[in-house]
């Protein structure tokens, strides 16, 4: 003990503001460099069975006073003058006095008020059993994830979560929350990613993230440098964290509605190689209807008929008595054919209003919802039934998807992330997802599993993960700027938060109400790169630093690898296709597509694209082969134009 | 002459020891007030001195505000006397004295070496019995005869705690000339003491200790000067005098208004002070050095010693020795 840093304090009680087992105060010299946040440790000086207690405590405020007992002694003292306390000779007594809460004490039993004693700054060693870390940082077991550095003087203590509290099995899930544009919410993810990435222990198996970009560019240069100061090398080389970007990314974004240019802003010829489109087909959308559907106008009625498409008609030959085909429902445009059919065979057979006890009015009103996704999804969902999905089955190892869901309207981004979130679901629960855990990224939580309104389809999948994935490896990292907006069962499941600068309207709800007036004062005014930590293993909130993620910032991304302008058909199949093959020209791609409607071409660019081909030219010009050009039309002779057209359903209307 | 306060010398520890040994099976019960706060403390009687006017004629004279000041340190020390038991009539007064000296650094205040404590337990010893002094002996504690000093004028109770209260102030003042004398001994830098400084030759004799009086039991004036020093304005002081008494030290000393006395007392905002008088006399130095030293003292009004209620008259320095020794008194 004698060896240790020498005294900044020392323990104080009185009557009227005792100490407690799980709170102290201790007064300090003026100078001293206790701040709030700063962990302290106590050394008692009466041993308690036979063990010279040792207590640990983080600093949750302070307070300053002298010996004044009324402000006015002091005005009068100076006549009313502020400058003239310049010339008094001696400063008044004047106190530091701080209130800690404990965050462990040793022994642990008997549990006792905190004994008085000298209080020192807490060392590395100090701070690793404050926070319980010593027992997942053993050589051997060691299950550290590094989240930053806390400082404090002179000191810097790496600190650690516990894998097995922030990716399952023990506890899981960590939300963030902080105010827009203080590189608090992406930049912290984007570290912790790095930060698992390379500690992530092998003995607990693989591991790979997906993130769901939902503003901008944010997301979208994580495989590329980004700038660091060497500060922030200096701690990922504390925290053994490699200081680059990811190594292994892959982007998805669906098209835009035109349907030949990715839905993207990373469409910068350079960075193309990564990115692929994300389209489903019919059959991946009828799972996911209910995201889609609008509950109002989808009665039990619509429900009942949409169950019997689903089992009776998607996906399988279908022929009935009212339909003069037999049907294969596979893509929209499908089963558009399957229900012109049967509602032609129920008006012309005057058979009643009845299908199958199925009123011709719900079979209108859920083919008028039904045929109306593609057009609300256009660009992800397409007629023709063209699949390009994630690579469910063969996730990789340290590698991040993010999946580009910026650009979409909201029911594309629902539709998205309940599909991406099932289908991972699904192949954990069978573990033949390709690795052991994903992370899965949602930023904006508080529109996604808000507080207050309406249960969506959405908000259930975030509630089912964030209560059940932890035991399947599916692990739900949040980001919103108000968590007392978001669901209580969403954040209060999530077992690590991190807080970054806050609101004060934010922390004046209740969910803050434990905070000291002090500590929500500092997360009001955290300093870029600081985060308030809660863990399963610490007692009480700390404060870390990390460094900035060694990624492009988005917005420093956009500048350098602007996307690319709108293009045209021909030139956007070449670009496609040149992934496959540097050779392709435009000229080349301008004659194999001559005459071909346009769903056709994007139809067989896709196919390619999927099928990647040895003979990229070969196959892509195999698929028009089946198609017979449409005629090129003879020049006719101009049309006169009416001054005046007539209306279409004019009788006289020759 | 200090000693480190221990524990088994506090007034709660003696006293239970002393009500075991003297009154085996009663309880110890009631809480004693401090004779210093009790009615029964005592006070000279109010007294007019004569004294030479060494800065003829007497007069007020203003002090230029200079805003400085020149004290390194500040002196002050305290007592508690408690009865700790009676003997019959006879009290047996627990005494504490202590003295420390606060040096001023970077405007702050911090203890010049260790304050000094001293505990011991007043008694006429005469008056007790050879079985109660026995008892008094077993505590361990310092005995100090109350009538080796004086004389009491009766045996009433009170009269002889009084007696124990005077030995309690003495030894308190030879506590305080004691550690003066140890700053004379390694610092010219100069020394702010509460109180006079005549009662002990050495600091009397040493130019680095002023000595700043704030009661006025006893005015050292002549009677035609009495009305010069109480119209005193602020920032004023009056002539220097010689001050000599009986079994005292010479010293020069003046009279300094520190606030506005306007609607007060005509002794409100006033302070004495006291400095060594010099062997060879020269009045024009004396004169600047009274002026010098009432520019500090005046400097040493701020900050305001609120909530003292003599704040009037207790610089801050002072101010802070009392708080300091209230605090480590335990």
């Amino acid at each position: 003990m004698s060896a240790r840093a020498s005294s900044v304090g020392r323990v104080v009680a009185t009557e009227r503001r005792p100490n407690t087992a799980h709170e102290f105060h201790f007064w300090t010299s003026l100078d001293s460099p206790i701040g709030i946040g700063t962990i302290v440790r106590v050394d008692g000086d009466t041993p308690i069975a036979g063990q010279l207690p040792r207590v640990f405590g983080v600093v949750v405020e302070g307070f300053s006073y002298t010996d004044l007992q009324a402000a006015i002694d002091d005005v009068r003292g100076h006549d009313g003058l502020p400058q003239s306390a310049e010339a008094a000779p001696t400063h008044r007594a004047e106190i530091r006095l701080y209130t800690a809460h404990v965050l462990r004490q040793i022994p642990e039993e008997p549990l006792q008020p905190v004994p008085m004693g000298r209080v020192t700054l807490a060392s590395d060693e100090d701070v690793a059993v404050a926070l319980r870390m010593d027992a997942y940082l053993q050589p051997g077991n060691r299950t550290g994830i590094p989240i930053g550095i806390y400082k404090a003087g002179a000191m810097e203590a790496p600190i650690y979560l516990d894998a097995d509290f922030l990716l399952g099995p023990e506890a899981a899930h960590l939300n963030i929350t902080g105010v827009s544009g203080l590189a608090t919410k992406t930049s912290a993810v984007e570290w912790l990613l790095a930060s698992i990435f390379a500690h992530f222990p092998e003995q607990k198996g693989s591991v790979a993230a997906i993130c769901f970009n939902v503003k901008g560019p944010d997301l979208l240069f994580l495989d590329q440098a980004g700038q660091l100061d060497d500060a922030d090398r200096a701690m990922y080389a504390k925290l053994e964290v490699p200081a680059r970007p990811f190594d292994r990314v892959h982007y998805f974004a669906p098209y835009t509605a035109k349907g030949f240019t990715l839905n993207t802003l990373r469409t910068n010829e350079a960075l193309e190689d990564n990115v692929s489109p994300l389209t489903w087909g019919l059959n991946e959308v009828m799972q996911f209807a209910e995201v889609l559907l609008n509950k109002d106008d989808v009665d039990a009625k619509a429900d009942a008929f949409i169950d019997f498409l689903q089992e009776r008609v998607i996906g399988r030959e279908f022929s009935d008595p009212m339909l003069s085909t037999t049907h294969r429902v596979r893509s929209f445009g499908e089963l558009e054919a399957f229900f012109r059919d049967l509602l032609r065979g129920v008006e012309d057979r005057s058979s009643g209003e009845y299908w199958r006890t199925h009123h011709v009015a719900t079979i209108r009103k859920v083919r008028n919802r039904l045929s109306n996704i593609s057009t609300r999804c256009a660009g992800l969902v397409t007629d023709e039934g063209t699949v390009s999905d994630l690579p469910f089955g063969s996730f990789q190892d340290r590698t991040v998807y993010v999946v580009d869901v910026a650009s979409l309207e909201e029911d594309a981004q629902d539709l998205i992330f309940a599909r991406v979130v099932s289908k991972l679901r699904e192949h954990l629960e069978r573990r033949d997802l390709g690795v052991s855990h994903v992370v899965v990224f949602v930023d904006e939580l508080n529109k996604y599993a808000p507080g207050d309104g309406q249960d969506t389809y959405v908000r259930k999948m975030l509630l089912d993960i964030s209560e059940r994935g932890r035991y399947l490896g599916l692990v739900l990292f949040s980001a919103q700027q108000f968590r007392s907006q978001v669901h209580r069962r969403v954040v209060g499941n999530s077992g690590t938060a991190l807080y970054g600068r806050m609101d004060m309207d934010e922390l004046a709800t209740p969910g803050y109400m434990l905070l000291s007036p002090a500590t929500k004062t500092k997360l009001a005014t955290l300093e870029k790169g600081q985060l308030m930590v809660r863990h399963p293993h610490f007692a009480q909130p700390i404060f870390v630093r990390f460094p900035r993620p060694a990624v492009m910032r988005g917005r420093d991304g956009a500048e350098r690898f602007p996307a690319a302008p709108e293009v045209s058909l021909e030139a956007a199949v070449m670009r496609a296709l040149r992934s496959l093959d540097p050779g392709i020209s435009l000229d080349w791609v301008k004659r194999t597509i001559a005459g071909h409607e346009e769903s056709v071409v994007l139809r067989a660019r896709t196919l390619t694209m999927q099928t990647r081909p040895e003979r990229v030219q070969a196959f892509f010009e195999a698929q028009f082969r089946r198609i017979v050009p449409a005629a090129v039309p003879a020049a006719e002779r101009p049309v006169s134009v009416p001054i005046k057209a007539l209306p279409d359903d004019d009788p006289y209307g020759f | 002459m200090s000693s480190t306060v221990t524990v088994n010398e506090g007034f709660d520890v003696v006293r239970r020891r002393l009500a075991a040994l003297l009154t085996p099976g009663v309880p110890v019960v009631s809480e004693p007030q401090p004779l210093e706060v009790a009615s029964r403390g005592v006070q000279d009687p109010p007294t007019m001195r004569a004294a030479e006017v060494i800065e003829a004629p007497m007069r007020a004279r203003p002090i230029q505000d200079i805003r400085e000041t020149g004290f390194a340190a500040f002196l002050d020390g305290a007592q508690w006397s408690l009865p700790a038991a009676w003997v019959g009539s006879v009290p047996v007064v627990h005494g504490t004295v202590a003295a420390v000296i606060r040096e001023r650094r970077e405007r702050r205040l911090v203890t010049w070496r260790s304050p000094m404590v001293e505990r011991a337990l007043y008694v006429p010893v005469p008056l007790v019995s050879a079985e109660a002094r026995a008892a008094i002996d077993a505590t361990g504690l310092r005995l100090v005869d109350t009538l080796d000093a004086r004389k009491a004028e009766s045996t009433h109770p009170f009269a002889l705690q009084e007696l124990a209260y005077r030995a309690v102030l003495a030894a308190r003042e030879r506590l305080e000339q004691s550690l003066g004398a140890q700053w004379c001994e390694q610092s010219d830098a100069t020394l702010f003491v509460d109180g006079g400084i005549s009662g002990s030759a050495a600091m009397a004799r040493a130019k680095c200790v002023v000595g700043v009086v704030k009661s006025h039991q006893t005015l050292h004036a002549n009677d035609s000067d009495v009305a010069v020093i109480m119209a005193l304005r602020p920032r004023e002081r009056s002539s220097v005098v010689r001050i000599a008494a009986t079994k005292r030290t010479a010293v020069a000393s003046w009279y300094l208004r520190l606030r506005d006395s306007t609607g007060q007392d005509p002794l409100w905002g006033l302070v004495r002070v006291e400095i060594a008088l010099a062997p060879a006399l020269d009045v024009a130095q004396l004169a600047a050095r009274a002026d010098r030293i009432s520019s500090w003292i005046l400097a040493e009004t701020l900050p305001l010693s609120a909530p003292d209620s003599r704040w009037d008259n207790m610089v801050y320095g002072i101010r802070d020795c009392e708080e300091f020794l209230r605090a480590t008194r335990a």
